[in-house]
């Protein structure tokens, strides 16, 4: 019997962990991949909820879509989790009692660039309000593009915030990019004379040009079409379909490509691009830049200029007595840093 | 309520005999007793109807009016009347018949009501014998109370002295209700700021200016691409004569960068140089991305080959 008992002893070995290589790095271009999280400071209503849920979506693929915040978690938690996971950019939602806010950070050092939403709606309020809400299943496979248009270069402020959108998402490599994968798009448009920035989510559609609704889903679906109603099979071909043909076709959206992309879009052809909406929108207002994460010198204030006026004073405390709690954490996270440089 | 739980039990104490006698014989003799119960149940439906719609607004007066009934029926009419008005205008089934119809119609069902009574105390009485002796007391203080006037107030027949204490009761918990109802439509109020539930405006001159835009930038970047791609396309890295051409290719994309870099370096440099006022300029800001760090100079130096997306947005700018 002892025997067997012997056979059971094992000496602990300390597993050697090997340490996977997280993929920071894109294979093809070797820049390295911005990831970011997206969570809440405080407690949110549903609407705001779903918003953050949104964000998530439009982050995806390289975003922790179901990450689980607690409600004693601070911001220096998920700054500690954000190094070994790669993480460079925070998307974090607030609410005050005036608006709710966006803060858009970069890991580990700042520069925090706060947003007053000041309008917003939903990816579902969108859906609703289209006819067909589209969602193909590989729609989240690719980070989006973003296009940042209106900002300019003059104003300093204006500028910081193009590059922190730009590097938010993984930056393009002519040469190698497949169009396959440019599924979604984000813009934002500076608005002058408001001073908001409109936020926009679409989704592209390449469609061939010339070529009637009903040709295009019979390519598509591989499906018997519907032919009750003609009297020949060549009106099936010359009647022409109706939806695309009101759409005003406009030269400027018509691309050629460079190869072949889906069933219907062929190199030889020109494609039409169309854009439709997914969701969420949002329109921004920039508050104000500090330096550090959620921390720091304000670089930037949107009410420096006007102090004399009580009104924005006092909303200008809200956002700052919402964040007068995190400051001790990063502060100290800070002086962790720096001791480790 | 005790009176009220014994009828049912009766009630439903021959059904389960009954039952009982499909399994043994004994039963038989007991069947010869509760003959007449079947024709009873088939009245019993009609019944069912009317203390199922009873039931629905329950109330404990009900079933003793069927007790009672055998005795002073005469005075209950009117009083049970009332109650059956009642009951239609809670109801608001008959509101448009005339009175004189649901009287009509109320007399008849009391007719049914008193038969059937009739019925049951007549059969179920060999069950309950004892239990009527010992309630003649229980049933006098019930007779009493419905023969009481009802008063015709908004809380209906009240048996409780404290009729105010009740009303204050009820008005409290509306005004309860009505502030909780306030106070969580008021939070939904303030969490739904900023939300704009379905885009009124969808598709308006702003949003088809955004998707111009949008449109703008994915054909310039497609485009390029097409651009880029399209060059290599039909060369083949196999065949040596391809691959000269592709090498060549490379080296002038690298000579290019070359030429541009002694240019780059300098313009950082000149930054160095001018000192750091604003903090993205300073040396150690945001070192973990190179591509920040000459971010307002990006502009000047760089081409559109060398890095792919932020030019392009940044060329829209110029739009």
């Amino acid at each position: 019997m002892p025997r067997f008992r012997n056979k059971k002893r094992v000496p602990f070995v300390k597993p050697v962990v090997k340490k996977q290589q997280q993929q920071n790095v894109d294979h093809i271009t070797g820049d390295r991949i911005p990831r970011s999280f997206v969570f809440s400071r405080g407690k949110l209503p549903g609407s705001l909820k779903q918003l953050q849920a949104d964000l998530r979506k439009l982050m995806l693929p390289y975003t922790a879509l179901k990450l689980k915040e607690k409600k004693r978690n601070n911001l220096k938690d998920f700054l500690n989790v954000a190094g070994p996971m790669g993480v460079t950019h925070f998307l974090m939602l607030s609410k005050t009692a005036t608006a709710p806010y966006l803060r858009v950070a970069k890991t580990p050092q700042g520069p925090t660039l706060t947003f007053k939403i000041h309008e917003y709606s939903l990816a579902i309020d969108v859906a609703r309000s289209q006819l067909r809400p589209r969602c193909p299943k590989d729609l989240f496979a690719n980070s989006p593009l973003i296009v940042l248009s209106g900002f300019g270069k003059e104003e300093r402020h204006l500028s910081l915030i193009t590059t922190v959108f730009q590097n938010i998402f993984p930056a393009i490599d002519i040469n190698t990019v497949k169009l396959s994968s440019c599924q979604r798009i984000v813009l934002l448009n500076y608005n002058k004379d408001t001073k908001l920035i409109d936020f926009r989510h679409f989704s592209i559609r390449l469609q061939p040009v010339g070529v009637s609704r009903r040709i295009r889903k019979f390519v598509q679906n591989h499906q018997v079409p519907d032919l009750r109603d003609l009297q020949d099979v060549s009106d099936f071909v010359t009647k022409a379909g109706y939806g695309s043909e009101s759409e005003a076709d406009d030269e400027a959206a018509h691309v050629s490509l460079p190869s072949d992309l889906g069933r219907v879009n062929r190199s030889t052809n020109k494609s039409a691009v169309k854009l439709q909406e997914l969701g969420p929108r949002m329109s921004l207002q920039l508050i104000k830049i500090e330096e550090g994460l959620c921390s720091g010198g304000v670089m930037f204030s949107e009410y420096e200029n006007s102090k004399g006026s009580k009104t924005q004073d006092t909303e200008e405390e809200h956002i700052g007595s919402d964040e007068d709690m995190e400051e001790e954490h990063s502060e100290s996270e800070e002086d962790e840093e720096n001791l480790n440089n | 309520m005790a009176e009220e739980t014994q009828i049912q039990e009766s009630g439903n104490v021959p059904m389960k005999r009954r039952l009982g006698q499909k399994k043994g014989g004994k039963g038989k003799k007991k069947m010869k007793v509760y003959k007449g119960s079947g024709e009873k149940v088939k009245v019993n439906k009609k019944m069912q109807k009317i203390f199922r719609k009873r039931a629905r607004d329950y109330n404990s007066d009900d079933d003793e009016e069927g007790e009672d009934d055998d005795d002073e029926g005469d005075e209950l009419v009117p009083v049970i009347r009332n109650k059956k008005n009642q009951r239609r205008e809670s109801e608001e089934v008959d509101d448009e018949k005339s009175s004189d119809d649901d009287d009509g119609e109320d007399r008849e069902d009391k007719g049914e009501e008193f038969e059937v009574s009739e019925d049951e105390d007549g059969e179920i009485q060999p069950g309950i014998t004892k239990f009527t002796k010992g309630s003649s007391a229980f049933r006098k203080a019930f007779m009493k109370i419905t023969k009481k006037k009802v008063a015709d107030s908004v809380l209906g027949p009240v048996l409780s002295a404290h009729k105010k204490l009740i009303a204050e009761k009820l008005a409290e918990e509306e005004v309860e209700r009505k502030v909780k109802g306030e106070v969580k439509k008021e939070k939904h109020i303030v969490g739904e700021k900023g939300h704009v539930q379905l885009p009124a405006n969808f598709l308006d001159t702003h949003e088809k200016f955004l998707i111009g835009i949008a449109t703008k930038g994915v054909v310039k970047l497609f485009n390029a691409v097409n651009k880029a791609q399209s060059a290599k396309k039909g060369l083949n890295p196999e065949r040596a004569k391809d691959a000269k051409v592709i090498k060549q290719k490379k080296r002038a994309a690298f000579f290019s960068e070359l030429g541009k870099k002694p240019y780059k370096s300098e313009a950082s440099s000149k930054a160095e140089g001018e000192g750091p006022s604003w903090a993205p300029l300073r040396d150690n800001f945001m070192l973990t991305n190179s591509k920040l760090k000459d971010w307002d100079k990006m502009h000047d130096t760089t081409g559109p080959e060398d890095s792919g997306m932020p030019t392009y947005s940044s060329s829209d700018d110029e739009d």
